[in-house]
């Protein structure tokens, strides 16, 4: 068993026309033991920007609180808010400090940048950011999820069709992994606000 | 050359100068004084009037170590600050280490021990604080320790600090008594403050310690009650003189 | 082998503890409490590596006194969680870490309202209505699954606790004759026999 597969998780961020969606399920677990159904996987780093982390769920927590100290000090300093590229590669050099026993974290960004042009990216445990132009998935549900969003994804969706799609995706993938699941979180990004809704899924 | 200048460095004739100008700090700092009774130990303390806007109870001069030792200070409040933390620090490592609360004499000791570091190190100047600590050990009797900036320490039947502390001293060595009562080692405490303070109750503010080691303050109504008995007594003594001249 | 049981109810946290120190396959004592009251309203429970365990409680139970000596109140259960949390995660990644399994059980002291936190040795930390540690987990968070529900009375925490405890003595292998019971709520720590 890999580290990466103790708690479980499934992390999905999409693109769409003039906005982005991040999704994730909500199970905490042990192994195959569920304990918590509400576990957070995402987190907003500002208005626009939201992140999501998949693997060790230590991890998960200790580096959603150093990313939050990281985005307010950067907020202090530079009177701005970040953006996503800046996040990015703010998460990425955070893990790649620790290149040599470091975090068991896949983290996904999704976000607006100032032009509010839509920015989706994800990277391994040690930094290496990747930035397609769809869709981005990690967890251990990954290679369902790919299935799903190469089935389901097409350009310039709107906010609501992204919302289907990337819950569809999530929720057909996340039945086909045994550690995943247990209800999902969507969060779509749009320059109006953020849409969050939550999906009752299978709770087995 | 000068003796006081750089750090705590002797003098020809064998003074301290910063050590001196510490409890010089001290005599300029509110007047604080501490009674044993028979089975309470009482700490009393000059409050300096708070002004108009301010919360008053942000000025504290009395400051709980452990659920068992208490700590009032007369001096500098800003190092008084540091030292309360340093001791309460010391307290739960104390705790932690031997799975036993510290005896005040230990803590005092640790103090005193603190405030003679400060006297002897490079880059440092005294603490400008005398503290009173009072509390009880496993051994149920009230103890009272007094330390000062040069790290002596002592343990007293009654003393004070601070401002007029000498006439409160001479105050107390006049009026204490062995095994006295609860309430007439509140009332020592209280009668000795009101020899400096003028304004009376308003500023003054009294703890109390029992064998339970619960500290309790006393409201200002309660001090105030105790303040209007010995206003009573004097003036009846006063007129007691009066009548026999 | 070790066992933690926690159930939150309306105005509680009910936690139970196996009393047994084993070493191997040798039982050291029955009696020990692997439990530490951090304050007036918060209970920490804890397994693991025997030394680790009651080092690390105590720490923490002296940090959360010093924390009330400095400031003159007390931490709430979130802010310890998320404390002892910390702590944790920062000796995760020292050079020998601590070796942990925690349940932190408390109160809120004035409106009474109950939580519990589930942290293991590698500081993921959850809050939870019920929540177990060790093989118990494995037998008796089913149990509370079926009878857990939202604002249990003391009596009715006692019975679900019974029946996570009668299922360990029918199909757990380990031999756990005793545990130590304990309520948490707005008028402290006390210990209750079931």
């Amino acid at each position: 068993m890999s580290i990466m597969e103790y708690n479980g998780g499934a992390i999905i961020a999409m693109k769409g026309k003039g906005c982005v969606a991040i999704a994730a399920d909500r199970r905490f677990g042990v192994q195959a033991l569920t304990l918590g159904t509400d576990f957070q996987k995402v987190f907003p780093a500002t208005d626009k920007i939201y992140f999501g982390l998949a693997g060790l769920a230590t991890d998960v927590q200790t580096l959603s609180e150093k990313f939050r100290m990281k985005v307010d000090m950067y907020h202090l300093r530079e009177e701005r808010e970040i953006t996503p590229k800046t996040f990015a590669h703010m998460v990425s050099s955070t893990l790649y400090e620790k290149r040599f026993g470091g975090y068991f974290c896949f983290p996904t960004i999704a976000g607006l940048d100032a032009k509010n042009e839509p920015y989706i990216c994800n990277m391994d445990g040690i930094g290496c950011i990747t930035t397609p132009n769809d869709f981005v998935v990690s967890g251990t549900a990954e290679n369902q999820l790919y299935g799903m969003c190469e089935a389901l994804w097409e350009p310039d969706l709107e906010p609501e069709d992204l919302f289907e799609t990337i819950s569809q995706a999530l929720m057909n993938g996340v039945d086909r992994d045994a550690i995943s699941g247990w209800g999902g979180i969507v969060h779509v990004i749009t320059p109006e606000g953020v849409i969050t809704r939550t999906l009752k899924g299978r709770m087995d | 050359m000068s003796y006081d200048r750089a750090l705590t460095v002797f003098s020809p004739d064998g003074h301290l100068f910063q050590v001196e100008y510490a409890v010089e700090a001290v005599r300029k700092g509110t007047c604080a004084v501490g009674v044993r009774g028979a089975n309470i130990v009482v700490l009393g303390v000059e409050k300096k009037t708070t002004l108009k806007l301010q919360d008053p109870r942000t000025v504290r001069k009395i400051a709980l170590l452990d659920d068992h030792v208490c700590m009032a200070f007369a001096g500098l409040n800003a190092d008084a600050r540091v030292l309360i933390n340093k001791a309460r620090i010391e307290c739960q490592s104390h705790r932690l280490t031997v799975e036993d609360p510290v005896s005040i004499e230990y803590i005092t000791r640790y103090i005193a021990g603190v405030q003679q570091k400060y006297t002897q190190s490079g880059g440092v100047r005294p603490f400008g604080i005398s503290t009173l600590i009072i509390g009880f050990d496993s051994d149920k009797v009230p103890k009272l320790y007094q330390t000062d900036p040069s790290g002596i320490y002592s343990a007293w039947k009654a003393n004070a600090i601070g401002r007029s502390s000498k006439t409160v001293r001479e105050f107390l060595e006049k009026n204490y008594k062995e095994n006295m009562s609860d309430d007439d080692s509140i009332k020592l405490a209280i009668r000795s403050l009101l020899e400096i303070v003028q304004t009376g109750s308003k500023n003054i503010e009294v703890s109390v310690m029992g064998p339970d080691s619960i500290l309790r303050n006393l409201t200002p109504e309660e001090v105030e009650a105790v303040v209007t008995v010995i206003e009573a007594e004097n003036a009846a003594e006063a007129a007691a003189r009066q009548s026999s001249k | 082998m070790e066992v933690l049981l926690g159930i939150t109810g309306k105005d509680f946290v009910l936690t139970a503890s196996d009393a047994t120190v084993a070493r191997g396959i040798v039982v050291q004592k029955r009696g020990e409490d692997k439990s530490r009251a951090l304050n007036k309203h918060n209970l920490m429970l804890f397994t693991g590596e025997a030394g680790d365990t009651t080092q690390f409680a105590e720490y923490i139970q002296c940090n959360t006194q010093l924390y009330r000596m400095r400031n003159g109140m007390d931490l709430s259960t979130k802010a310890v969680a998320s404390y002892v949390r910390k702590e944790l995660a920062t000796s995760l990644r020292s050079r020998n870490p601590y070796t942990v399994n925690l349940l932190i059980g408390g109160v809120d002291p004035k409106t009474g309202t109950p939580s519990l936190y589930w942290l293991d040795y590698l500081s993921s930390s959850v809050k939870l209505n019920y929540a177990a540690h060790g093989y118990a987990s494995y037998f008796c968070m089913s149990t509370m699954d079926r009878y857990w529900k939202e604002g249990l009375s003391l009596d009715e925490a006692v019975n679900l606790l019974k029946k996570c405890l009668e299922e360990l003595k029918v199909r757990f292998i380990g031999n756990l004759p005793k545990f130590v019971v304990k309520v948490t709520d707005v008028n402290g720590i006390r210990e209750i026999e079931i």
